[in-house]
This record gives C-alpha cells, sequence and structure tokens, in this order.
C-alpha cells in the first residue's frame, strides 16, 4: 500500500503543478457552462429546447470534463514511458498492479474533486439566471458519476501505454469530440431517433451523460436510470480490466 | 564476498547480438567500469543486470539472488540511475527524494534522516525547494544518482552517470561517487576514459558486445604495454580487430 500511496502522490503532483490541467480540466468545462448558460438564455421558449437549460447542461458538461482527466491521464502514463521515469520505477520493487493503481486512485480524486467545482459552478450560474437546481440531484450526480470517471481513466491509461506522449493527446481530443458528440452534451440525442439515436447507444459515452441527467432530476427509473448505469459500470469494469492488462503486457515486454 | 556475477550472458535482438557471452564478477564494495565506445553493450549489460532487461541466455546474480527467477528480490537491494536522468520534474529535490524513499517502505523519520543525509552529501542544499525539470544538468545527474542511493542498496547501477556535463560538473559528480567506494557495490558505464581511470577499482574494455579486457588499471596497462587508460583501450580494440 506504501508503494501505491507513494505513486499516487507524487502523480497528483505532478498534475495539480500543470497550469494547463487547471485550464483544460476546471476552466474549459466552466467557460463552456457560462457559454451555452448565455446561448440557451437567447434560445425563445417557443423553441421547447431544454438541452442548454442548467440542470441538464451542468450534468452534461460534467461528463465533458470527465474526458480532459482522460486526456491528462494519457498524458502523464506516455510522459513517464519517454522522459525513462518509468525505467527507474521498473527497476524498484513496485508491482504492475501498485503502478495501475497510482495512476488511477488519484485521477480518481481530481475527477470527484473537477465534478463537485463544476456542480458548485452551476449552482452559482442556477441563482443568477433564476432556475432551480437541485442540491440533492448535484449530489447524487456527483457519485453516480464516479464509474464514468473510471472509464475515462481506463481510456487514458490505455492511450497512454499504447501510444507516445505526441500520439496520446490527439487520440483523446478524437474521444473527446466523439464523446462530447455522441454522448448527447451538446445536442438532445433522444430527439434524434433513427440511425443517429442507434449510433449513440452504440457508445458508452450516451449512457454516461443519460446517468448523469437522470441522477440530477432524481429520476431513478429503470429505463432512465438503472440500465444506462448498469452500462456504464459494465463499460468501466471491462475498460479497467483491458487497461491493466494492457499495462502489465507493456510492462512486461519493456522488461523483456 | 561477491555482489554481481554475470555468467555466459548474452542478449540478442532481431538481427543483432549486443552482449556476447560475457562473464565477470563484481566484489562487494567494488566500483567496476564498463568502458566501452557507443554501441559496445554498456547500457543493455546494466539493463540485464538491474532486472531490466532479460538475458536470451546465460544467467546473472546479484547478492546471490538470480535476476531473472528472484527478480522482485533483486530489486530490493539494488539503485539504479539511468543514462537519462529520469527524475519527476514537477516535484522538488527534496520530494523526489521523499518519494523515492516512500516507495522502499521507509518510515516517516527515516525518510526525512536518508533525504536530509543525501541533499548534504550531494551539497544540494541550496536546489532542495526546488523544481526538478527547473535544475541543471549537472544537478538533476546528481540528483538521479541520490535517488539511486536514498534506498540504500547494497549494487548501484550508474549508467553513464556524467554524460553531457561540463568539467566541472563532472569533477563535482566524481567526488560524490567516489564517497561511495567501499560502501556500496557500483557499476557503471561510461565512455569517457579519464573517468574510469580516475573512479574505478577494475575496468572491462567492450567492444562490439563483448568484454575484451579485465583488470585493474595496472593490469591492463602490463597487458598491453601502454601507459594511460587511452592508449591501453586503444591498443586493445587494435589487437581485438586484427
Amino acid at each position: 500500500m506504501n508503494k501505491i500511496t507513494a505513486f499516487a502522490s507524487r502523480n497528483i503532483k505532478e498534475i495539480l503543478r500543470n497550469p494547463l490541467s487547471y485550464i483544460f480540466c476546471i476552466g474549459f468545462p466552466i467557460v463552456m457552462l457560462i457559454v451555452m448558460t448565455i446561448v440557451n438564455s437567447s434560445i425563445p421558449p417557443e423553441a421547447n429546447m431544454t438541452i442548454f437549460r442548467i440542470d441538464n447542461l451542468s450534468s452534461g458538461i460534467a461528463v465533458f470534463g470527465q474526458m480532459f482527466v482522460m486526456l491528462f491521464t494519457a498524458i502523464t502514463v506516455a510522459g513517464d514511458r519517454k522522459e525513462a521515469f518509468l525505467v527507474r520505477m521498473y527497476a524498484s520493487p513496485m508491482k504492475s498492479i501498485d503502478f495501475i493503481l497510482g495512476y488511477m486512485l488519484p485521477m480518481l480524486i481530481i475527477s470527484v474533486v473537477q465534478c463537485f467545482i463544476i456542480y458548485v459552478s452551476s449552482f452559482i450560474i442556477s441563482i443568477i439566471v433564476g432556475v432551480e437546481l437541485p442540491i440533492m440531484g448535484m449530489i447524487m450526480s456527483l457519485i453516480l458519476l464516479i464509474p464514468s470517471s473510471v472509464m475515462f481513466i481506463a481510456f487514458g491509461m490505455l492511450f497512454g501505454t499504447f501510444f507516445d506522449d505526441k500520439a496520446a493527446p490527439g487520440i483523446c481530443s478524437i474521444i473527446i469530440s466523439l464523446g462530447s458528440f455522441f454522448g448527447g452534451i451538446w445536442f438532445d440525442t433522444d430527439g434524434t431517433g433513427g440511425l443517429m439515436l442507434k449510433i449513440c447507444k452504440f457508445m458508452p459515452f450516451y449512457y454516461c451523460t443519460k446517468t448523469s441527467r437522470s441522477a440530477m432530476s432524481l429520476d431513478f427509473g429503470f429505463e432512465n436510470f438503472v440500465l444506462p448505469l448498469i452500462v456504464v459500470i459494465a463499460c468501466a469494469g471491462l475498460l479497467s480490466a483491458v487497461s491493466s492488462f494492457a499495462f502489465k503486457m507493456k510492462m512486461k515486454a519493456d522488461l523483456s | 564476498m561477491i555482489a554481481v556475477e554475470a555468467k555466459n550472458l548474452t542478449k540478442r535482438y532481431k538481427n543483432k547480438t549486443a552482449v556476447d557471452n560475457i562473464n565477470f564478477t563484481v566484489e562487494e564494495g567494488e566500483l567496476f567500469a564498463l568502458l566501452g565506445v557507443n554501441g559496445a553493450g554498456k547500457t543493455t549489460t546494466i539493463r540485464m543486470l538491474s532486472c531490466l532487461s532479460m538475458p536470451s541466455s546465460g544467467e546473472v546474480f546479484v547478492c546471490g539472488k538470480n535476476c531473472v527467477d528472484e527478480s522482485y528480490s533483486v530489486k530490493s537491494y539494488i539503485g539504479i540511475s539511468p543514462q537519462d536522468t529520469a527524475v519527476a520534474g514537477n516535484l522538488t529535490v527534496r520530494e523526489n527524494l521523499e518519494f523515492m524513499s516512500k516507495v522502499y517502505g521507509f518510515d516517516k523519520a527515516k525518510v526525512k534522516s536518508r533525504c536530509d543525509e543525501m541533499i548534504s552529501l550531494f551539497n544540494m542544499n541550496d536546489v532542495q525547494n526546488s523544481r526538478a525539470k527547473t535544475l541543471s544538468g549537472g544537478y538533476k545527474r546528481k540528483l538521479s544518482i541520490a535517488m539511486a542511493l536514498i534506498t540504500e542498496p547494497r549494487v548501484m547501477f550508474l549508467d553513464e552517470p556524467t554524460l553531457g556535463l561540463d568539467v566541472l560538473a563532472r569533477r563535482e559528480l566524481w567526488k560524490a561517487i567516489e564517497l561511495l567506494k567501499g560502501k556500496v557495490t557500483v557499476i557503471l558505464t561510461t565512455h569517457y576514459m579519464e573517468e574510469a581511470e580516475h573512479l574505478s577499482d577494475k575496468i572491462a574494455i567492450m567492444l562490439d558486445g563483448k568484454i575484451a579486457e579485465m583488470g585493474t588499471l595496472s593490469e591492463l596497462e602490463e597487458l598491453s604495454g601502454k601507459t594511460g587508460l587511452e592508449d591501453v583501450f586503444v591498443e586493445i580494440a587494435e589487437r581485438s580487430k586484427n
């Protein structure tokens, strides 16, 4: 446990001391929150478009923010591999599980703190625009977003393991674009139907946003909450297993 | 007592034999240098000795433990300073040292005392709170070696410890390495003749993956009929070609 704690503490310091992590993980989601609230105020009520209403927007942007934690996970893992830092650590009595948990746990903490900041910002905005944001909904969403955090961190681990520090951020950018589009963060996917909805439902991002929004509106029905949550937990579990296996194999290959 | 022993150690890649059937032993407390030009197989040898690469054939033992079958035990005896400095850039000098000692399970009091000791030994008082990425090349090397030494290893591997340093930084680092003599077994790789000559108890001259000759400087001088390591090296390299 000492090894995991020491490595996790090092990783959290490395990320918190990188100014870019504040810009991307906190600054950018909050800017989008403000911009989209302004957009929402410009949409006439007769359009009946609720996607940018603060309750829907904040729970979607919380998922959007998690995608940047994926980016920083990938950058950290790929960067350590590039700078021979992992070579030194491979020669220490650390096992692959120490590395995997040492990378994943601090990212999970960062992700939860990020989500908390996004919801506090959303609450302030909700007071300004005069829309009620349920506090219990925010708390539930904060807790129930943990599986999707794990899923995105596992994605980051996987990309950081397989790609170098130049390619990994590029791959993550593709996932961020795909995830925010097909996840229904910027438009109402359920309102589209047809092939578009089928594509969205084929990807895990849709279920992350759905879980977050349902938790925010305290809708714990099977269709809107239980099923999406099961899908997210399954994806998080599967991706964590795959990324852990990939890291272990890569470590073995590096030491061959 | 033997600290490190390589028996018929070989590393083959697809089209190349990087290390070709080498044998040597290093006594406890000895400073052993692997001297050779770039691509001679020095780093590959160090990698196998420090459990970072599997031998294609042959065996290697550190403190009596097999580096392949008992790598976890071996890793608790060794410290390594790789060719690339491999420090955590956003952590301060002290935090890097604390991190390494915590990985090796030291308690809070020991972490502090070992950090103080290393900072003093490597003369890093002025930079102890500076982030590693802001340090000069010389300080980065010192920190890298201190990170290997803080864990109280029985065997230390220094891969090209003074590569790219100016003459003053190199001399300062030599002083620090000399302090380790007799206390820790040190295996270093270098292609600087004066470094091997200045620091080593025993020198192995590596050419094309093989150990061409091995011994103390005076033994190598006697063997080659030349004086000074540079002339000895050239003579042995030319003999080996013919």
